[in-house]
């Protein structure tokens, strides 16, 4: 049954990705919360001109993804604050300009397979070197998640309130922008530039369907990303379908499936709900007169 | 009485035209002041200015005394325009939403311990939402959203609360409550309250001072005559001798007010009498009439 832990490459694979969807689903999160969960599709796409730009100046490609990246993140933010009210056009505009530098520069890339393989990742053939990077990175991450969880939070519910509260916002953005970025262009040789985003997302997602607070949204959102890597890890070794996709489409069933029982338990809360809503009433009556 | 924000000479415009154009005016320790003014005079702009969001282009604000620099220096709370319906679609519960405004107790990177949440627990306890502190804040009406957001603000204890059109969107049973809540706070707890508003009828009984905002000059304006109860009820509260400014003269007179229905006191001053209203329609107290235009412009 377990046949599969006796592979080396499928141990990795199983190790970086459940690492990757933890913290990929906590700072996946925060983004959803910020109303920027396109900003992953922006990333993750120009860090495949950084791929590009790597292949092509003989340099390794995840360290061209990083810095395109982050340049990337920091432009989004940079764009957002000239454009006020149109701030959502700015993701649009990076992911834009990452798509086209991207296609120019892999016209020029010799071998196309290395690119293609930075496209939908390859975590089954993942090196020494690229995991303890993964390791380091999750440590490094999930510690800067953890120290400034209420800062995200409050930025993300409310950021002129926690700029008027004293949260050094400039700062913590900034942090975030670049463990994004890192993140994003690690992930894009794992699970692939183009899925990647999309498990920064429908994790989140899923967990906003049953969840009944913050902290446990974040804790469902990191359980369904893991719980689909390794089904989707599991299945591709057994049936030989491509891991990232595999991946992505089970959490896309764990979103549908979140989001019935949500349904179902709001329909059948309905009842209760009104009875939750007359005594929220009687009591600020109640309230009302005993207290002032 | 102390000034607890004085506005000294202030001007500001988001282009060569200015919003507000050398305003003056302050408000005391304990005042109860709503902004009134039309849609796009600059009450928003205000609040912003308040803040600090916003810089004047000339003039001054001065907080507790000091210069404004940054207001998260400063022991003011912000109550933003339709903040609970902002809220609704955050999947947070009241307890993580009051617990954010703690930011400054807790401290950059650190865990909030048990006194922080006792404290989140009596802030929800102040406006009536305990027993909702582990709903998602999407879950509750308007009105108690709005409560909620009012406990944030409430649990970093501020002493001047500014409130930016709090009764928008909120239903009248709501609005009361809501009204009440913060009457309660700048009468027993001595909060300042500065609230930019359009429904004057509303809050005008709970206000001791109006500031209109016109064509760029801030004034201050008389109060709804009959239903003036904030500096009577605040008179009992605290014991103390009250301020009664001449509608006519401005001129403060000291003393306590009559509690007798139609007494009038005579201006030392001009002459003019003030009236004591007789009775509040929410608490059944004697109001007294407060028209004052002090150091407005």
């Amino acid at each position: 049954m377990l046949d599969f832990l006796q592979y080396t490459y499928m141990q990795r694979a199983l190790m970086v990705g459940v690492l990757l969807a933890v913290l990929v689903a906590c700072l996946g999160t925060v983004m959803v919360h910020k109303r920027l969960s396109l900003i992953g599709d922006a990333l993750s796409h120009s860090s495949l001109a950084g791929v590009a730009l790597g292949l092509l100046g003989g340099f390794n490609p995840i360290v061209g993804a990083m810095a395109t990246c982050i340049v990337a993140a920091f432009a989004i933010e940079a764009i957002r604050k000239k454009l006020g009210n149109h701030s959502e056009l700015a993701v649009a505009i990076v992911l834009s300009t990452g798509i086209g530098l991207a296609g120019v520069l892999s016209g020029f890339v010799k071998s196309s397979a290395d690119f293609n393989s930075f496209l939908f990742g390859s975590i089954v053939a993942i090196s020494a070197f690229e995991a303890r990077l993964v390791l380091i990175l999750a440590v490094v991450v999930l510690l800067a998640f953890l120290l400034l969880y209420k800062e995200l939070f409050f930025i993300s519910f409310d950021e002129q309130a926690a700029a008027i509260a004293g949260v050094p916002v400039g700062i913590v953005n900034a942090i975030f922008t670049i463990l994004t970025a890192v993140t994003i262009s690690i992930a894009s040789r794992t699970v692939g530039a183009l899925i990647i985003s999309s498990l920064m997302v429908v994790p989140v997602a899923a967990a906003m369907g049953i969840a009944r607070s913050y902290k446990t949204t974040v804790l469902w959102a990191a359980l369904v990303a893991v719980c689909s890597t390794v089904a989707g890890l599991i299945l591709s070794f057994y049936i030989g379908l491509k891991p990232g996709g595999t991946i992505v489409l089970i959490s896309v069933g764990f979103f549908l499936v979140f989001r019935g029982i949500g349904y179902l338990r709001g329909r059948r809360g309905s009842g209760k709900a009104g009875a939750f809503a007359a005594d929220g009433d009687k009591g600020a009556k109640s309230g009302s007169e005993g207290g002032v | 009485m102390e000034k607890v924000i004085e506005v000294n000479d202030m001007s500001f415009g988001y282009t060569q035209e200015s919003v507000l154009d050398h305003v003056t005016f302050f408000v005391e320790k304990g005042d109860f002041a709503v902004v009134i003014g039309d849609n796009g005079v600059g009450k928003s702009t205000m609040v912003k200015l308040l803040l600090g969001v916003l810089k004047p282009t000339s003039g001054e604000i001065r907080v507790g005394g000091k210069k404004l620099v940054s207001i998260s220096k400063t022991n003011i709370g912000y109550l933003p325009q339709n903040g609970g319906s902002r809220a609704a679609a955050f999947p947070a519960t009241c307890e993580e939403i009051v617990m954010s405004s703690l930011y400054k107790k807790i401290g950059f990177a650190r865990f909030p311990g048990k006194a922080h949440r006792a404290k989140v627990l009596e802030a929800l306890t102040s406006v009536d939402m305990q027993d909702k502190r582990r709903a998602l804040i999407g879950e509750l009406s308007g009105g108690q959203q709005q409560r909620v957001m009012l406990a944030r603000v409430l649990a970093g204890d501020p002493e001047v609360l500014i409130l930016d059109e709090p009764t928008v969107g909120v239903d009248a049973e709501s609005v009361d409550r809501l009204l009440h809540i913060l009457h309660h706070l700048n009468i027993e707890k001595g909060v300042t309250i500065v609230m930019v508003t359009h429904d004057i009828e509303k809050v005008g009984p709970y206000a001791n001072r109006v500031l209109c905002l016109s064509e760029g000059a801030c004034r201050e304006e008389a109060l709804p005559q009959a239903t003036i109860v904030h500096a009577h009820a605040h008179s009992h509260a605290h014991g103390s001798a009250e301020h009664v400014h001449c509608a006519n003269c401005n001129h403060a007179e000291n003393g306590a007010p009559a509690h007798d229905a139609k007494h009038c006191a005579e201006c030392s001053h001009c002459g003019a009498f003030h009236e004591h209203i007789h009775s509040h329609p929410h608490h059944g107290q004697h109001g007294h009439a407060d028209t004052d235009g002090k150091g407005a412009k």
